[in-house]
């Protein structure tokens, strides 16, 4: 900051932070809690691969030969797969957070039972897509 | 960011803990952006999901027709702005230098719209008549 003071500055180095993650006992809901950043920054990463993947669909064949495995190779599939898993634990993340902003779900049991809904959601909407993408796709 | 110096009892005079006072929109923001992105998303990871093992020809055909097309574009729109102020957060939670942080919004602000640019631009040329 430009009008800080020196004896300020050292006294907001001198600040204790919150020790973070590494000290705490991993409990469910604050593994959802994580889960659903990581999901995120992992989501907009799946997006620029499967932006890459359409362009090179876009440009023709030559071009979808060079990005094709995205969406054919194992690790293509693996990826599609993981990409799907962490857009529908996102999106349950998501409405628990809208539960809670209506102040819904938020006691001991509601909060325990919407992490269980989220993760236990995630996993079964995943596989129930593929299983329907396989079928009538 | 609109900043102002702030009289704290514990740092004295300084900007460095003070509230950039756009919060409640940003969290705000992330919410109305995630309503839309709610069945959106559902409607795109289908047609995503859908693409897999398929040759050239066949993938085409699936996003030129209307709605895969719309809904990949519309899909990408909406992501593109809730993806950057999510990423807005992380980067705010542990960035702590604020040069470095500055430059991490700005990457953070091109490449959100970089990714829906050419996400866009793709499907556009594939729905376009040939």
């Amino acid at each position: 900051m430009a009008d800080a003071d020196p004896v300020s500055e050292s006294l907001a180095a001198a600040r204790p932070l919150s020790p973070h993650l590494s000290i705490y006992k991993p409990i469910l809901t604050m593994m959802m809690s994580i889960a659903h950043r990581v999901t995120g920054a992992a989501l907009y990463a799946g997006a620029l691969l499967l932006a890459i993947y359409l362009f090179g669909l876009a440009l023709g064949p030559s071009a979808f030969a060079a990005v094709s495995w995205i969406a054919d190779s194992i690790l293509g599939r693996l990826f599609v797969l993981l990409f799907s898993w962490a857009l529908f634990h996102h999106l349950l993340g998501g409405v628990r957070h809208a539960i809670w902003d209506r102040g819904l779900y938020l006691d001991r049991d509601g909060r325990e039972l919407l992490a269980k809904a989220t993760l236990g959601g995630g996993l079964a909407l995943t596989a129930l897509l593929w299983i329907a993408s396989a079928l009538f796709g | 960011m609109s900043r102002s110096t702030f009289q704290s009892g514990r740092s004295g005079k300084g900007g460095a803990f003070v509230s950039d006072r756009e919060g409640s929109l940003h969290a705000l923001a992330m919410r109305h952006s995630a309503r839309a992105l709610a069945p959106l998303a559902i409607l795109s990871i289908w047609h995503i999901v859908g693409l897999v093992g398929k040759p050239y020809e066949a993938a085409r055909a699936e996003l030129a027709r209307p709605l895969p097309a719309i809904a990949l574009i519309a899909f990408i729109a909406v992501v593109a702005y809730h993806a950057r102020l999510g990423m807005e957060n992380i980067i705010e939670d542990y960035v702590h230098d604020e040069a470095l942080k500055a430059t991490a919004l700005a990457v953070n602000k091109w490449a959100a719209i970089a990714i829906a640019a050419i996400w866009t631009l793709a499907i556009m040329i594939i729905a376009a008549p040939r």
